[in-house]
């Protein structure tokens, strides 16, 4: 059986498909204003028997496809576990929100924090901070590892986070130290959800987000504890969506 | 629902608001010469109002459109009901506000103290001071004396009078009331519960301000309908769906966007822990004492309100609930810069899941619907856990 997941995010969308225990196919598009074409153009010409979908516009496909959904949460807590069977905690930082998960000893969803409900912290947050000091997003994240020192950001609100990075670059604050700072004000507010749900162990970090290795390096010296990011991060919510087709077979009231 | 059954209440407001019903209830009165009292909050004592020959109404604070304008004058980042309880006095849009002769408050929390500040020159108006330490002796003492100054406000205000004897006799009344409200969660308790949340909120909103005498035929017409719907085997909600207890702050209006989603997800709500839902009928007030109005403030001052503490009663309440009721999630709902039950949700948390070994979401919200998506993500993501 082919299964597929599709995880329609507030950024962007991606698609996975399994057979046979294996990963057959990664897709991945930006969500833009209509995320049901941008999901339609995603599945073009991509077969599969069953699918399940994920993401803020999982309900918006519930009503084209007439698919199954599970919450985001769910889906990254079976992505993970397929990808680490023995982690029990899980950050997940999207374009809108983060969200830290905790597993219990059979690698079911226990207890979960998310951020409120703005997008202070966010991916969305650091694409619009790094636009702000004139980075792209691949560099915006080395300039900041590069710095020896930070500018510190007090504000979590994107709006007066920005008002901010403009003062301090005014005032001819170094661009790397700013850089900095964003990426630590990021940082303690994901930490800050870690400890409230899981004290300890090694967490298993996925979204857009985690392909920012300044953000993984603060975390994990942040914490004090190993942080594992899976090679392709973004795509864990659609595998555990595709993960819950294949177990339901599409039907909703199943659970792996 | 798996197939439709008569309303508990089947009259012209069924399907609507329940103000609708309660304002209609309330002008009849004041065409009988009565007068009407406007009450902000559960620490009103309903009993000595009644025992005066004045009804309480429960004014207007559960609605978005009111809060641009209150927002005029007060700070946007304070809680959703303080904003628009206000912005519906300055609006003239609240009609219980307009049918009140005078105005009770309580000195609960900061944001409500502060915002009648500015209303109090604009009708007769009572604030009564709350210990917020309740379980000491002299707490009780100053809510009695609070109580008997209200009673003072009252006589000089409408020239109204209630005897001991007569503040009895409302106690009474009132105690029938509540277990009468008591049996209607039993209905809820059942499994599967054959009652939704909106026909509880329906008479619970309907029997806040009203006497015993007032609720007994609606309530005993319920009464059979729910007996009616048991013996027949109906279920409210799909088969097997979890149930949900909701505690934190008062609900209604634009704010039950929450028991929406709830519902939407799959849950079935079974009981509703907080003052706009189960509190006021939860407690009874002693009878025979010989001082009625000493009673009262006992009765009170038990309300387990986040702004008391430390509130333990609140927990000893939630688990007397959680195991006549049943839930398999209790979800806290917190409004918007409401500190005490903001910082209150910690303990339920620890207790609701450590305590009772259940899945517990805390929800932090306003009157708008700009995060429904957020909340339908984590109600979803619990109700999967469940």
């Amino acid at each position: 059986m082919r299964a597929a997941g599709l995880d329609i995010g507030s950024r962007t969308v991606k698609l996975v498909v399994i057979e046979e225990g294996e990963t057959v196919l990664t897709r991945k598009g930006l969500t833009s204003h209509d995320p049901l074409e941008a999901a339609r153009a995603l599945m073009e010409g991509v077969n599969y028997d069953t699918i399940v979908a994920t993401g803020y516009g999982r309900h918006l496909l519930k009503g084209h496809l007439d698919c199954p959904v599970i919450s985001e949460i769910k889906a990254f807590a079976l992505g993970a576990k397929a990808i680490y069977p023995t982690c029990r905690v899980i950050l997940d930082i999207g374009g809108q929100d983060t969200k830290a998960i905790s597993l219990n000893e059979a690698g079911e969803m226990s207890k979960f924090e998310m951020n409120d409900k703005c997008a202070a912290g966010t991916g969305r947050f650091l694409e619009i901070m790094a636009a702000a000091l004139g980075y792209t997003l691949e560099e915006f994240p080395k300039a900041a590892l590069s710095a020896g020192r930070f500018e510190k950001i007090n504000s979590m609100c994107t709006v007066f986070a920005e008002s901010e990075v403009i003062s301090l670059t005014a005032k001819g604050a170094a661009r790397p130290e700013v850089a900095l700072g964003i990426h630590r004000a990021i940082v303690s507010r994901s930490t800050t959800l870690l400890k409230r749900i899981a004290p300890s162990g090694e967490v298993f970090f996925a979204g857009g987000v985690a392909l920012n290795g300044c953000v993984e390096t603060l975390i994990a010296e942040d914490l004090g504890r190993p942080v594992f990011v899976p090679p392709d991060p973004q795509m864990v919510g659609a595998l555990g969506a595709a993960l819950h087709a294949l177990k339901s077979g599409g039907r909703e009231d199943a659970t792996p | 629902m798996s197939r439709t059954v008569e309303p508990l209440i089947n009259d012209e407001y069924t399907g609507g608001p329940p103000t609708k019903r309660v304002l209609a209830r309330l002008q009849e009165k004041r065409k009988e010469g009565r007068k009407v009292a406007g009450v902000y909050c559960g620490y009103a004592p309903t009993e000595l109002i009644l025992a005066m020959g004045i009804s309480p109404a429960t004014l207007c604070a559960f609605s978005n459109a009111t809060i641009e304008a209150a927002e005029t004058v007060l700070p946007a980042n304070l809680c959703p009901l303080i904003k628009s309880s206000y912005g519906f006095i300055i609006t003239d849009t609240c009609p219980f506000y307009g049918l009140s002769d005078a105005v009770i408050g309580e000195t609960t929390c900061d944001g409500k103290k502060k915002m009648f500040e500015l209303i109090t020159d604009l009708k007769p108006t009572w604030i009564m001071d709350l210990p917020q330490v309740p379980d000491q002796e002299e707490a009780i003492a100053n809510w009695t004396a609070m109580i008997r100054k209200l009673k003072g406000f009252l006589e000089n205000t409408f020239g109204a009078h209630a005897t001991d004897d007569g503040i009895e006799e409302s106690i009474r009344d009132i105690n029938r009331r509540n277990a009468m409200m008591r049996e209607i969660f039993e209905f809820a308790a059942l499994e599967p519960s054959v009652v939704g949340w909106r026909e509880l909120y329906d008479l619970t909103f309907l029997a806040q301000g009203s006497s015993g005498k007032d609720m007994e035929p609606v309530l005993t017409e319920a009464l059979r309908k729910l007996e009616e719907r048991r013996d027949g085997g109906y279920s409210y909600g799909p088969a097997g769906a979890p149930r949900v207890m909701v505690t934190g702050c008062p609900v209604g209006g634009d704010a039950e966007k929450v028991f929406a989603i709830i519902e939407e997800a799959g849950g079935v709500i079974v009981a509703l822990d907080a003052c706009s839902g189960f509190k006021p009928y939860m407690t009874d007030t002693a009878e025979g004492t010989g001082d009625p109005v000493r009673a009262l403030a006992e009765r009170y001052l038990k309300i387990p309100c986040s702004c008391m503490t430390p509130n333990a009663r609140r927990l000893t309440e939630m688990t007397r609930l959680i195991e006549k009721m049943r839930p398999d999630a209790v979800i806290d709902v917190v409004l918007q810069a409401c500190h005490s039950f903001n910082i209150e949700s910690h303990k339920v948390g620890e207790h609701v899941e450590k305590v009772h070994g259940l899945p517990f979401l805390k929800i932090v919200t306003d009157f708008s619907l700009g995060d429904v998506e957020q909340i339908r993500t984590r109600v979803e993501a619990l109700l999967e856990s469940c």
